[in-house]
């Protein structure tokens, strides 16, 4: 399981001052607590530049935060320490995590067993297991950047399950895939659920999230601005789907910051 | 330490299955040498051996057979020492229309025109008996140059033998002639001498194949990483960015290593087939090198080859992962294989060689060592410390790199983008401001401009016209630039009314620092005598000219030009981009003092100049600034043209050494006024 309190990323970005830019700091993960069980299927929602891909990125080890510090406990709740063993029982998963094109997914896999330490006969096991689970004998020899779109993605998530991860953190992973790519990967998402690992994952497709996840953040300008169920979002709303209770949380938010601003100009 | 084998074997199974770089590391290394070090002696000897078997052929005007043939016979009596055989044969007649057919002349079109390598000697006797000899050949000939050379010994040859036989008709002793005798000898060994000419390009040669061997898998380790988006998944393996960027290094040194070890194999081997695979007019040329006293060395040189490799990788690596992409990394690695190229390039100076200083220089010392190896000369102490030099340096870059690795801010950057310039003009975003790299090519161009231009308009035109001419180039870079560059000029160069109240602050700030510098230019002038004389006779010819004229190219054009150079472009864009004012203020002084090129005039200068860019950053207008610098030239100008006047009304200016007190006193006021000024300009700012 995951666990963070008070989770924040500060970045600088150049803001335009009339005539002149300036450089400025502003918080891109503001004060996030969350937590994620095992057997759960959570979901991060929020529109574009709301903070989603940086949260994602501080929970799966690749930026450290400003603020707070990313927990992690394996099965038996010991908590993990040294951030090699943390990033070990994580598996990220985003549109940027590439896989080395000029290698074949069989060697890719066996440099993967290697670097977490497993024997040569438990690397070929793992190995023979994905490839039957995910149907990818017929292109495991050819080098990765020969493979069709819907390959490469098995490929992805081959590389997810190489090192048996407790927690799975998916950034947008259905993103631009077709149907049937994209059920592949919702399916993966279900069975690493039974099998009691933690899945963190974020997403555009409201009907998607609806239907899969146990709970729900929703996080615009780098905070949490919802949670709970999908049912309970939706009962919080009086909507019948989460796509009507996104909406209504949104303009719900909009409608408070304006009102902050306002107050704000009074005084 | 298992994890970093296994990255390690990972790099450079990836490296290894890219084509472009084994061409790079394998192909490059094994057919440059034996295509250049063959080759150009292939075309040597072939040119030898044209012009072995090229008759060298004098023609002569027939009449003075006599002549020729003690010509002739002194040719055959001291042919040992003639560098060609020469040949002597009459020329033909040739008759001009109209022309007197008694006159004899050789035909030119006819003959010698068309032969190459061939002299037309025209012989005539003056009146006094003195023979006039013509030697009519074309200097783009390189065998008729022989040639020349050729006769003319012999023709000297021939006047010392006439010489002596008048000598002797007069009773006199030949020695009476020749009161002193000299001759020179070559010290030199032939390993010595073919290590100046061809050491000094070997070195260069090996650096570029190393270089060349580390580009390539440098850009695809950082860079090409974050092209090809492997680089996030990379960052969720269970290792730490300094294992990551370690065995990185480490694997992108390997193969820069490889290709040093096959550029040492692959020159030694052109180097043997040349000695025993050749002619013997070639091997000649290796006779004499002793390759044995070599051979010691080499695993020497290997070991500083691999230290060099290290240090090619970790400078490569360090601009590439500022990149994300290939295009963008190869941008930042074609200045550094500049400098890395010029540096080696030092060696084929014959005399630099390596010493205490030199050794302690890297890469420079490297091909020094390789230059001073071939001729025989290396002191075993300096291949020390070339070799601790370059380890160490290669340490301390690496360990920049990586600090560099581990921030986030370029791991996930999008780059950044140190020249803007090299864009499409219709790519570039109205209002950008120029970047480091633009303003640097910026002020090398003016620099080269002026050098080049400006000495030759200064030469052409006069010294007057040549500052004119300089001012102008100076002021029309930026404006091209930014217009190029479509940047806001009323921001960039302050182009803007002075703000309230600073006026009086910056005038006596200015006169605060003018105070100071003048006692500053007179310590100066004692410590360095001479080159403040050199100063005053370079303006000694520009003082003659019109006062009008005068004033204009040396006070007006300078502060309006240099202003929008120095204070606009340089400082304005330094100010945006580093975020410093102060340091802003600083560098761009010290540019400007660094490019009037006197070294007793670049403190007092960049001092001013940081006291302009001061000015502008505090009033936020450049017309102070302008105006300042106008009246500091007018000023010093006017001193130089009339120094009797200007002595009369402040002599500090004008005196050639100035006492303890008046410098004290000069230090005194100046501190005393500068802190004024300061203070006044504080106060309106806040």
């Amino acid at each position: 399981m995951i666990e963070v309190t008070g989770l924040c990323k500060k970045f600088e970005r150049s803001v335009k001052q009339g005539r002149k830019t300036k450089k400025e700091e502003f918080l891109a993960v503001d004060r996030v607590s969350l937590h994620a069980d095992a057997g759960e299927i959570i979901g991060i929602l929020g529109p574009n530049g709301a903070g989603k891909t940086t949260l994602l990125r501080m929970l799966g080890m690749l930026m450290t935060p400003t603020e707070g510090n990313v927990r992690i406990f394996n099965q038996s709740e010991k908590e993990l320490l040294e951030l090699t063993e943390k990033k070990a029982a994580i598996g990220y998963l985003s549109g940027n995590t590439k896989l080395y094109p000029r290698f074949s997914i069989r060697e890719y896999l066996g440099f993967l067993g290697e670097l977490y330490g497993f024997t040569k006969a438990e690397i070929e096991g793992r190995i023979a297991e994905i490839f039957q689970v995910l149907d990818m004998q017929g292109f495991a020899d050819n080098r990765i950047e020969k493979l069709s779109t819907g390959q490469m993605q098995r490929a992805s998530i081959a590389r997810c399950l190489m090192a048996d991860p407790e927690i799975y953190i998916l950034d947008e992973p259905t993103l631009g895939l077709d149907i049937l790519s994209a059920d592949a990967i919702i399916h993966f998402m279900k069975k690493q659920k039974e099998n009691g690992k933690t899945v963190l994952y974020s997403t555009h497709y409201l009907e998607e999230a609806q239907f899969l996840c146990d709970r729900i953040y929703m996080i615009q300008n780098g905070r949490i601005v919802a949670k709970g169920t999908p049912q309970a979002l939706m009962e919080q709303t009086g909507c019948s789907s989460l796509r009507d209770a996104f909406h209504a949380i949104y303009e719900n938010y909009a409608d408070n910051v304006r009102v902050q601003e306002k107050g704000g100009n009074r005084i | 330490m298992k994890k970093i084998g296994i990255l390690i074997k990972k790099e450079v199974r990836d490296i290894l299955r890219d084509k472009k770089t084994l061409i790079m590391m394998v192909v490059v290394p094994m057919l440059l040498y034996p295509l250049i070090i063959i080759g150009m002696s292939l075309a040597v000897s072939m040119f030898m051996q044209s012009q072995v078997i090229e008759a060298h052929i004098v023609e002569y005007n027939a009449q003075y057979e006599e002549e020729v043939n003690a010509l002739e016979r002194l040719y055959k009596e001291h042919e040992d020492e003639i560098d060609w055989q020469l040949e002597f044969q009459p020329g033909q007649k040739r008759i001009e229309e109209g022309s007197q057919p008694t006159e004899e002349r050789v035909d030119t079109e006819n003959a010698s025109a068309n032969r190459t390598g061939a002299v037309r000697m025209e012989m005539s006797r003056e009146a006094d008996g003195t023979l006039n000899v013509l030697l009519d050949y074309a200097s783009t000939d390189e065998g008729a140059n022989s040639t020349r050379r050729a006769v003319e010994q012999v023709l000297e040859l021939y006047r010392e033998e006439l010489l002596t036989e008048s000598l002797k008709q007069a009773g006199l002793d030949e020695r009476a002639l020749y009161p002193v005798v000299y001759e020179s000898r070559d010290s030199a060994t032939m390993s010595e001498s073919f290590g100046m000419d061809i050491g000094g390009s070997i070195g260069l040669m090996l650096m570029v194949t190393i270089l060349l061997g580390a580009v390539y898998p440098s850009i695809d380790a950082t860079a090409g990483e974050k092209e090809r988006g492997t680089l996030e998944t990379l960052l969720t393996l269970p290792v730490t960015n300094f294992q990551m960027i370690f065995s990185k290094f480490i694997s992108v040194s390997l193969f820069a290593c490889v290709t040093a070890v096959l550029s040492v194999l692959s020159l030694g081997g052109s180097v043997l087939f040349l000695m025993f695979g050749l002619s013997d007019t070639v091997a000649e040329q290796f006779q004499g090198i002793s390759f044995t006293a070599i051979l010691p060395y080499i695993p020497l040189l290997l070991i500083t080859l691999i230290a060099t490799a290290l240090l090619a990788t970790a400078l490569c690596m360090c601009f590439c992962v500022f990149a994300k992409s290939f295009k963008e990394a190869n941008n930042y690695i074609t200045p550094v294989l500049l400098v890395v190229m010029f540096a080696s390039m030092t060696a084929m100076v014959p005399s630099i060689q390596l010493d205490y200083k030199t050794a302690m220089i890297p890469i420079v010392n490297v091909s020094l060592m390789v230059k001073q190896m071939i001729s025989g000369q290396l002191q075993m102490s300096l291949v020390g410390i070339t070799m601790v030099v370059n380890f160490g340096c290669s340490i301390l870059i690496a360990w920049i790199l990586a600090k560099l690795y581990d921030s986030e801010t370029i791991l996930f950057s999008d780059g950044f983008r140190s020249f803007r310039i090299f864009q499409k003009r219709s790519d570039i975003k109205k209002g950008t401001v120029p970047a480091l790299g633009d303003v640097t090519i910026s002020i090398v161009v003016v620099l080269l401009l002026t050098l080049y231009v400006g000495t030759v308009a200064a030469v052409r035109l006069g010294s007057l016209n040549g500052t004119a001419v300089n001012q102008l180039l100076i002021v029309t870079v930026p404006v091209l630039v930014v217009w190029y560059m479509k940047s806001d000029v009323r921001t960039l160069f302050s182009l803007k009314k002075p703000q309230k109240g600073t006026l009086i602050g910056s005038v006596i700030l200015y006169l605060g620092t003018y105070c100071l510098l003048l006692a500053l230019s007179a310590i100066l002038m004692n410590l360095m005598p001479q080159s403040t004389a050199d100063l005053e006779t370079t303006f000694a010819p520009i003082v003659e000219a019109p006062l009008p004229a005068l004033l204009a190219v040396t006070a007006l054009m300078p502060a309006i030009c240099e202003e929008t150079l120095f204070r606009g472009l340089l400082f304005g864009s330094l100010r945006e981009r580093l975020k410093s004012p102060f340091w802003a203020i600083v560098i761009s002084g010290f540019v400007f003092g660094a490019f009037h090129m006197s070294l007793v005039k670049l403190l007092p200068t960049a001092l001013l100049g940081m006291l302009f860019a001061f000015l502008v950053y505090r009033t936020g207008s450049i017309y102070p600034a302008m105006a300042l610098h106008c009246l500091n030239n007018l000023g010093s100008m006017m001193s130089l043209k009339y120094p009797e006047e200007a002595g009369r009304i402040l002599p500090f200016l004008v005196k050639p050494q100035l006492s303890v007190m008046e410098i004290t006193g000069l230090l005194g006021v100046g501190a005393v006024l500068a802190a004024l000024g300061f203070l006044l300009l504080r106060k309106k700012k806040e």
